[in-house]
């Protein structure tokens, strides 16, 4: 189990592309004020690869990620899913943030069954599938309670069956689990890593933590300081189902070690930028 | 509170879930014993200065009547009317002249100013009469509409409409311009056309901003209809009060001034109870 460089964009890739990011940018404002936040990113990303996106602060990946969501245009390039052009949100783009989208005059069921409902399934349907889906994130008894009456590890589950409720091709998490402590984060990530390999669906998932990253992903980006560049990417095997240790064996340690080196770089480089912009 | 924590078997029998409900209903009912002692202090201070027939009065009664002649007043307005008119009918007519003005607001100027919060059109459109009439003193149109309405109702109605409008409507556009934008993002990722959008989001998220606006509305109402009671009428429970002012039948003119107070304060409490029913989940993000 280890990590294994790997060229995203090559052209091999191309064919069992679900995901293009054909050279990608994205700059806010215009003139001497404005900032690139992302810099020709070029990507295929396969269907059922897990690929986690990691950058110092500040470096664009909410900005990729919002991209593909819908919520914002890149621009220069495109994104295409399926050959089709992302231009808007859609339901097959499934968003989980990292906290506080969550409808709060709803109960945790309504939120749940609020995709499927909004797309025209009958309500009993709708309410069968809200609760099996938070069955799966094993909140099935706080259907009836509000999201400020849970958690917040308990609402980003909410959050993660309100997405996958929904049945969407690809799941896009902005530091999901940022806002939570450690043992809660862990249970989650095997949680989410269960979830995955049983619907095997396309994931963009942010993260400013390795360990989450390199215990996650199937692909592993690394991207640059602002503007926002892959700057290495990787095929990533970690199993905790072979190996229960496995974040503690010699091939993670390594892995790590290997990705903190890259992102130190990155993130001095990001800190001489902030001190030339102040 | 303190010995509970300390002591597990008294925790035992407290079931832990109600510390925060215990906590805050003695909180609530500190609050209102404390608006209690000094809504007594006022009214002992009142029947102090005043004597109530008790002892010499300090204040002329011409001036301030006791609170037992206030409530005397009270009771042969009941009995006998006021300029050959009920106590009722001056008192429900002044109700219906809010009532109109103040229902026209909520179902005409609310969704105005939702609209104005969905669409930037709506907002171009409909922004720039209502700014530039903002400043403008609502009762000094008055003269105005009775011209352009007559002296009938209508002006009346109208000029309360005119100040209410804006209040509500505006703040019924802000409510719905605070919406938080990732739950919007989060409904469209999830395929909800704009109307769901509308309807299941950004309308029950506005609903605290809306109902600030209509809390305000309710104080506001009940000065503007003085004002609209102030000329060319014959009833209503300010122009009640304005013309015993006219004799200094002070008297009747408290007991106009508290019917008032009690009908903000009623419709002022009518709201919160409807807002809280309404919007349990509020300040809770
Ligand atoms: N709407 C916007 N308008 C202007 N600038 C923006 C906007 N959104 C992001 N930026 C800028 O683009 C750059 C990238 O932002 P982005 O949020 O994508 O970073 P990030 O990698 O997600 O950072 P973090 O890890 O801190 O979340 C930043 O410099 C940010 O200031
Ligand atoms: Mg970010």
């Amino acid at each position: 189990m280890s990590i294994a460089p790997i060229a995203l964009d090559h052209a091999d890739r191309r064919a069992a592309a679900k995901l293009v990011f054909d050279g990608v940018s994205k700059r806010f404002g215009r003139g001497p004020e404005s900032v690139l936040a992302v810099q020709r990113a070029d990507a295929y990303v396969g269907e059922g690869d897990f690929l986690c996106i990691v950058g110092p602060s500040g470096c664009g990946k909410s900005t990729l990620l919002n991209i593909v969501a819908g919520f914002e245009t890149p621009t220069a390039g495109e994104v295409r899913l399926d050959g089709r052009l992302v231009d808007r949100p859609g339901a097959e783009r499934g968003v989980v943030f990292q906290q506080g989208a969550l409808f709060t005059w709803m109960t945790v069921l309504e939120n749940v069954a609020f995709g499927p409902r909004a797309r025209g399934v009958p309500a009993a349907e709708a309410r069968d599938r809200a609760m099996a889906y938070l069955e799966m994130v094993g909140l099935k008894s706080f259907a009836k309670r509000y999201p400020y009456e849970l958690s917040g590890g308990m609402q980003q589950r909410v959050g993660i069956a309100r997405a996958l409720a929904n049945d969407p091709d690809v799941l896009l998490m902005d530091e999901p689990f940022a806002a939570l402590d450690q043992q809660t984060r862990e249970l989650l990530q095997e949680e989410i890593k269960r979830i995955w390999k049983r619907t095997r669906k396309t994931v963009l998932w942010i993260t400013h933590s390795i360990e989450e990253a390199l215990f996650l992903a199937s692909h592993l980006v690394v991207m640059t300081a602002r503007p926002g560049r892959l700057k290495a990417a990787y095929a990533v095997d970690f199993d905790s189902e072979r190996d229960p240790n496995v974040t503690t064996s010699a091939g993670f340690t390594s892995a790590k070690r290997e990705i903190v080196g890259l992102l130190r770089e990155e993130s001095i480089e990001a800190q001489r930028q902030e001190g030339v912009a102040t | 509170m303190s010995a509970r924590n300390l002591d597990p078997g008294l925790a035992a029998d407290v079931p832990d879930t109600d510390d925060v409900g215990v906590a805050n209903r003695r909180a609530a009912r500190r609050s209102r014993a404390l608006s209690l002692a000094s809504f007594a202090a006022m009214l002992l201070f009142w029947t102090a200065i005043t004597g109530s027939g008790l002892w010499k009065p300090v204040v002329d009664p011409v001036f301030l009547p006791s609170p037992l002649a206030v409530l005397q007043a009270l009771q042969k307005l009941l009995n006998t009317g006021y300029q050959g008119k009920s106590l009722l009918h001056h008192f429900l007519i002044s109700l219906m002249r809010f009532g109109l003005a103040f229902g026209f607001c909520i179902f005409v100027g609310v969704p105005i100013g939702l609209l104005m919060g969905m669409s930037a059109n709506a907002r171009a459109l409909l922004d720039p009469p209502i700014e530039t009439t903002r400043p403008i003193p609502k009762l000094a149109l008055l003269p105005l509409f009775i011209i352009w309405f007559g002296i009938g109702e209508l002006s009346k109605t109208i000029v309360i409409i005119a100040a209410l409008f804006p209040l509500m409507s505006i703040s019924a556009m802000q409510a719905v311009r605070s919406v938080s934008i990732r739950k919007i993002q989060a409904a469209e990722s999830l395929g909800a056309s704009r109307w769901t959008i509308f309807r299941r989001v950004v309308l029950p998220a506005s609903l605290p901003g809306i109902f600030t606006g209509i809390r305000m509305s309710v104080g506001v109402g009940v000065t503007m209809l003085v004002g609209a009671e102030m000329v060319a009428t014959s009833d209503g429970i300010a122009w009640m009060a304005l013309s015993a002012a006219d004799f200094i039948q002070t008297d009747i003119v408290l007991v106009g001034v508290l019917i008032m107070a009690a009908m903000g304060y009623t419709l002022d409490r009518l709201c919160r109870l409807i807002e809280a029913r309404l919007v349990h989940w509020s300040g809770k993000d």
